[in-house]
């Protein structure tokens, strides 16, 4: 076959040669003594087994439909005694998980993602929907993308938005639950003996979340790259937990114990209704040598709840032949309180807000992480017409300040269809 | 704070370093060298969105959608 001399053949690389599939599965296990459930005193043992498959299908040479399924199994002690009360023969206990129903749920959660390339592979946009369901929540999302890769693709731009509708079903701690009212003028009412009459409910069982990010990627040199990112988003709605207890200090009211130290509920946990975050993170990759990588990261976040935090990671991957690399990681992390947050005994109901969630309170945390991936380029081990590519595993251990720390182990297998 | 600014400032700057042809790219493209992160990461990043109150600017949740902070 000729072509006259100026004719132009140009071949376009498929954006994803072949279907790939990745699943995926984690156990956590938490503990710790400062469950927001019985107002900030209280065990925190939380067990949860995750397990997801992304499926990412090359729909022609441009464009790719990404499906991500998600199934989360939790049991937490400390969810379980929304109602203390219900274990046969056992009194009520903070530190004790009781056999409420509330002590066990799962999250399901579905993404699917179409993104699309153009020919020159420097523009791309995608779209995404997403649904979530817990027992007491449900939520849909919607999300779009585009990027734009510029500077012979050593620089990329980028910009996301996404907004999530979230319904809740309002649970409210058992020994509490018939004394809310809609339309009171103060949080709690309390009579003259420290008897608490009523309690305000909460006015909306919805929480809007609107989210915009800004990214931003360069190429630094031939062993170097970087990235900045920009998260700006707004909730609305209801930010609280209708179930975490709170311990109001007011002098009138008297501490109501039973069992082995079980406070009942003063009043749950309140916090305004709308909350703007902002976040800037950075990353800076460098590759030291056919061993070494260097792989950091950065962010500071502030909202205006009054929390501002800091978090450095460092991750030096370290490879061991064409096929093994080993990961150990290093993450430092720590914000201050919200204006919100109170120990057990010691906001007022005269107070608008309060929370003892510890994970609003000041502290630092530090996590320590190993990994390890197997890697086969040519995908020799089949299965059902799929290569197996890569094997991932990672175990981190992580430690707060606040007395709760966590282990947690992760694994991955990608295949790719033959 | 202040230092931090500076940092993520400079990196912006460095963007009018000399550009880095296709066929140069032999160790930015190696995986390890890819700026988001690993999939089996996303379990990590959910528990700290979840334990933590900061989230976003990761690649990860940032509020709705996930029963969290």
């Amino acid at each position: 076959m000729a072509y006259s001399q100026d004719t132009i053949i140009s071949y376009k690389k498929r954006v994803l040669e072949s279907v790939e599939v990745d699943l995926l599965a984690s156990y956590y296990s938490q503990d710790g003594d400062n469950a927001a459930v019985t107002g900030g005193i209280g065990t925190e043992e939380l067990t949860d087994l995750a397990s997801s498959i992304v499926v990412s299908i090359p729909l022609n040479d441009d464009a790719i439909l990404k499906i991500d399924a998600n199934v989360s199994a939790y049991t937490s002690a400390s969810s379980s005694n929304v109602d203390a009360f219900d274990t046969e023969g056992q009194a009520a206990d903070p530190f004790v998980a009781s056999s409420g129903a509330s002590g066990s749920d799962q999250w399901v959660n579905g993404v699917i993602a179409y993104s699309h390339s153009s020919d020159d592979r420097n523009n791309i946009w995608g779209a995404n929907v997403s649904v979530s369901k817990e027992y007491d929540y449900f939520s849909i999302g919607f999300g779009g993308n585009y990027t734009h890769l510029f500077n012979q693709k050593n620089t990329e731009v980028s910009i996301s938005g996404n907004v999530y509708f979230d319904q809740w079903k309002l649970i409210y701690p058992e020994e509490i639950r018939e004394s809310f009212s809609e339309d009171l003028a103060s949080n709690v009412i309390i009579d003259e003996n420290g008897n608490i009459l009523a309690r305000k409910g909460l006015p909306t069982d919805k929480r809007n979340s609107y989210a915009l990010g800004f990214g931003f990627s360069q190429i630094l040199s031939k062993r170097a790259q970087g990235s900045l990112s920009l998260d700006l988003v707004q909730q609305e709605g209801l930010l609280s937990t209708p179930f975490q207890r709170v311990y109001l200090a007011d002098p009138d009211l008297p501490d109501r114990i039973y069992g082995n130290g079980f406070q009942f509920a003063d009043d749950i946990e309140r916090l305004p209704s709308s909350r703007f975050k902002v976040a800037i993170g950075g990353r800076l990759n460098y590759y030291l040598n056919e061993v070494f990588v260097l792989r950091s990261y950065l962010r500071y976040y502030q909202d205006n709840w009054g929390i501002t935090s800091y978090t450095a990671s460092l991750e030096v991957p370290i490879k061991l032949g064409d096929f093994f690399t080993l990961y150990p990681s290093y993450r430092y992390y720590t914000q201050t309180k919200a204006d919100y947050f109170y120990k057990a005994n010691d906001a007022l109901s005269t107070d608008a807000f309060y929370t003892s969630d510890y994970d609003l309170s000041s502290f630092n945390a530090g996590e320590f992480g190993f990994g390890v991936s197997y890697t086969d380029i040519f995908t020799k081990v089949k299965l059902l017409g799929y290569g197996l590519k890569s094997i991932n595993a990672k175990a981190s251990y992580y430690n707060r300040s606040s007395s709760l720390s966590y282990f947690m182990v992760s694994g991955g297998l990608k295949f790719v269809q033959d | 704070m202040k230092k931090l600014l500076i940092l993520l400032i400079a990196l912006g700057f460095l963007s009018s370093c000399a550009v880095v042809k296709e066929y140069e790219k032999v160790n930015i493209n190696d995986p390890d060298m890819a700026l988001g992160d690993k999939s089996i990461k996303r379990f990590e990043t959910s528990a700290q969105a979840y334990r933590e109150a900061a989230s976003g600017a990761n690649g990860g949740k940032t509020g709705g959608g996930c029963g969290c902070n």
